[in-house]
């Protein structure tokens, strides 16, 4: 490459790392002072060099591991459900987007409410005595689950987190079905191919990458998931709906422990950064 | 470090923008909305019209959102911010707020005009940090009906008697809510749940509002406190792991194990809580002051009085809302001036006519009981009943709540046992009144 082509291109992309500076850069670096430092609202402007104390101290907490226990739990299942119900939904209705394209306007709707609305519509609708739910079900069969108690509310917060994202993982699957060619789908039918047969020897493979890149995304999005259970039920009786985000916001705000909050926040990173760099090495060599 | 002033400047700029840029000599950072709003509104406009009032010196009023409205707070008075001379703090965050404010002085007349429980509530170390504006404490809420029905009928009488005996070891007559014990309030609430006795008119006795919320642990403590308990001694030893607070949490515990309060109450906060009672079909409750007008309005044979006795008589937990002076304040002249003003009888009296609750000593109350009587009876549950626990205005008070809440709610759930619950919790406040 050129000197002078060099040079372009360092001018066209420095509008972007500035940007890319000031926005991640900044607070990363405050993170990463806040997080080896011993801070708190009192001192957030002589924070003290504390070394590894702070980490130290998030992974003593059996708070902390209980958080990392729910959210593992939590991406992992609600990432699975979504990815099954989507694939199945893309399978299935790409015979009628095909036909009629606003039909994947219709189904990503739920995708467009911020999640945190989500949370406080489902804490309106699922309250016993003022949601049309519990209504109902009493209406008609006289007695309803206490959706939010403590025997139901991480299937609830389960299933809300679900309806809410299986949309993604079902546009992802959607393009990825139509992308395959189809001279495929027709030289199997004049092989006599049965439908089962085209998903499960032509398609499926051919989708299997992209269910790689759905799962690794909904997972990383379930296993950082903060504002639906938050507004739903906050960090749950006992804590058992914190979340590692709930436990990194309830620490810097509610408690004031800034420096384990970061420490804690520095290492939802990493286990993201590290478990994101796997899914695509996974994604690579399964596409290989 | 120059990153941390340009993060200062970030945050103070924001507040500025988010109130308007307010240009008052002496801005003052209320509660935003509701009744509190209104009234500080309507006293800022008698201060202004003061004839001898300097114009460097008049009020201007700068408002933000209520959600997260103590955690910007926070943020705000940390980072030295000098967009408002004056703000808001509650009896329960005064300490984490005390080390960015200054303590004030306030009139001759706060004395007469609070009394000394109320005051209390704006104290930290011994020093006065604001003027108190707006005052919370518990009712128990009942349906008068289901109890004059209770009480006119042998058979439902016996039927009470018999429940008591079964679930709390003693027969118990029905009595009168003002006199009930904690006791009572639980053999009402089996009483009055279909759980328990298919025939009650209710499908629950009682509603608890058990989220893992440190409000909640407000609502709860007048029943613990009532059996003597306290988060620490004088000696600062704490005490949480009492039997007080055994006997309190067990007898909460039994009714969400019998089905006395909604199987799901262990998310409910305010809104659900009082949701629950409006419906119908719950009997009593204990709830904060400020639900009296929405309860009556959705259930007209509700009655109010104060939360039930234990062993050392009746308790309810208060705090109020105040006003104090920041530290960085650039008129603190003004805004002390403000602040005493704010604290004398014609300014209280003025805040309450315009929808404020202050918390009112008896003589002063009284001058009010045609315009607002509900006054009258919080004025006397405060200097009469009103407690604040021992550290429950210190630097972690917010901290210490967090940690009940999550313990509490843990047993109440059935997540862990008792004695797990109040091991972790006294371990929790060891570290943070240590």
């Amino acid at each position: 490459m050129s000197q002078k082509k060099r040079r372009e291109n360092a001018v066209l992309a420095s509008p972007m790392v500035l940007f890319l500076l000031a926005v991640l850069g900044f607070p990363t670096v405050l993170s990463l002072i806040y997080g080896f430092s011993d801070t708190s609202f009192e001192t957030l402007t002589r924070p003290e060099f504390s070394g590894l104390a702070n980490f130290s101290d998030v992974l003593s907490d059996p708070a902390f591991w209980q958080a990392a226990w729910f959210s593992l739990r939590f991406g992992v299942i609600t990432a699975l459900l979504q990815c099954a119900l989507g694939l199945a939904l893309a399978v299935y209705l790409a015979p009628l987007v095909q036909r009629h394209g606003w039909t994947v306007a219709v189904l990503i709707i739920p995708m467009m409410v911020a999640p945190a609305m989500m949370g406080l519509m489902y804490r309106l609708v699922l309250h016993e005595f003022a949601g049309p739910l519990p209504h109902y079900l009493y209406a008609w069969f006289g007695t309803a689950p206490a959706f939010l108690g403590p025997a139901h509310v991480f299937k609830t917060v389960v299933l809300a987190e679900t309806l809410q994202w299986t949309p993604f993982a079902f546009v992802l699957f959607l393009t990825a079905y139509q992308a395959i060619p189809a001279d495929l789908r027709e030289a199997a039918a004049v092989d006599s191919a049965r439908p089962w047969d085209v998903f499960r020897y032509i398609e499926w493979p051919l989708m299997r990458p992209t269910l790689f890149v759905a799962f690794f995304v909904r997972f990383i999005d379930g296993f950082r998931v903060f504002d639906n259970i938050y507004t739903l039920v906050g960090a749950g009786p006992g804590g058992s709906t914190t979340s590692m985000s709930i436990y990194i916001y309830e620490s810097f705000l509610r408690r004031g422990e800034i420096g384990k909050a970061m420490a804690a926040a520095i290492l939802l990173f990493l286990t993201a950064f590290l478990l994101l760099a796997i899914g695509q090495r996974l994604t690579r060599s399964r596409a290989e | 470090m120059r990153y941390l002033s340009t993060l200062r400047g970030g945050v103070a700029a924001l507040a500025i923008a988010a109130g308007g840029m307010a240009q008052a000599e002496v801005t003052v950072l209320g509660w935003p909305g509701g009744p509190e709003e209104a009234a500080l509104r309507a006293v800022t406009e008698v201060y202004n019209a003061k004839p001898d009032l300097a114009e460097e010196n008049k009020v201007e009023l700068l408002f933000t959102s209520r959600d997260g409205f103590f955690d910007k707070l926070q943020v705000d008075l940390a980072a030295g911010s000098t967009a408002f001379d004056v703000n808001l703090i509650a009896t329960y965050s005064i300490g984490r707020y005390a080390p960015f404010m200054e303590p004030v002085t306030l009139s001759d007349q706060a004395g007469a005009v609070f009394g000394d429980t109320v005051l209390k509530t704006m104290q930290f170390d011994g020093q006065q940090y604001g003027v108190p504006t707006d005052l919370s404490l518990h009712f128990l809420y009942f349906r008068q009906d289901l109890i004059d029905a209770l009480l006119a009928d042998d058979a439902a009488k016996a039927k009470y008697a018999a429940i008591a005996q079964e679930h709390l070891g003693k027969s118990l007559e029905p009595k009168a809510p003002a006199d009930w014990t904690w006791e009572d309030f639980v053999a009402n609430a089996l009483y009055f749940s279909q759980s328990v006795n298919p025939d009650s008119p209710t499908r629950y006795g009682t509603v608890i509002q058990a989220k893992n919320l440190l409000f909640n642990m407000m609502v709860f403590h007048s029943w613990p406190r009532s059996y003597g308990g306290n988060w620490m001694d004088d000696a600062g030893t704490i005490t949480v792991d009492s039997e007080a607070f055994r006997t309190a949490l067990s007898q909460a515990k039994m009714l969400f194990d019998l089905g006395a309060t909604p199987p799901d109450s262990t998310s409910y906060e305010y809104a659900e809580a009082n949701a629950a009672y409006a419906s119908g079909q719950v009997a009593a409750m204990v709830q904060w002051n400020a639900a009296a007008s929405e309860l009556a309005a959705a259930q007209a044979a509700t009655g109010t009085t104060a939360p039930p006795a234990g062993p050392d008589g009746k308790f309810t937990h208060i705090h109020g809302l105040g006003l104090g002076l920041n530290k960085a304040a650039e008129n603190k002249e003004g805004a002390i001036a403000f602040l005493q003003w704010l604290s004398t009888e014609e300014a209280a009296l003025a805040y309450a006519k315009a929808g404020g609750a202050p918390g009112l000593a008896a003589e002063t109350a009284a001058k009010l009981a045609a315009d607002r009587p509900d006054l009258v009876q919080v004025g006397e549950y405060a200097s009469t009943y009103g407690f604040v626990m021992n550290g429950g205005t210190s630097e972690k008070a917010l901290s210490v709540y967090e940690a009940q809440a999550k313990e509490f709610t843990g047993y109440w759930a059935g997540t862990q046992d008792l004695d797990t619950a109040l091991k972790n919790t006294a371990a929790a406040m060891g570290e943070l009144l240590k």
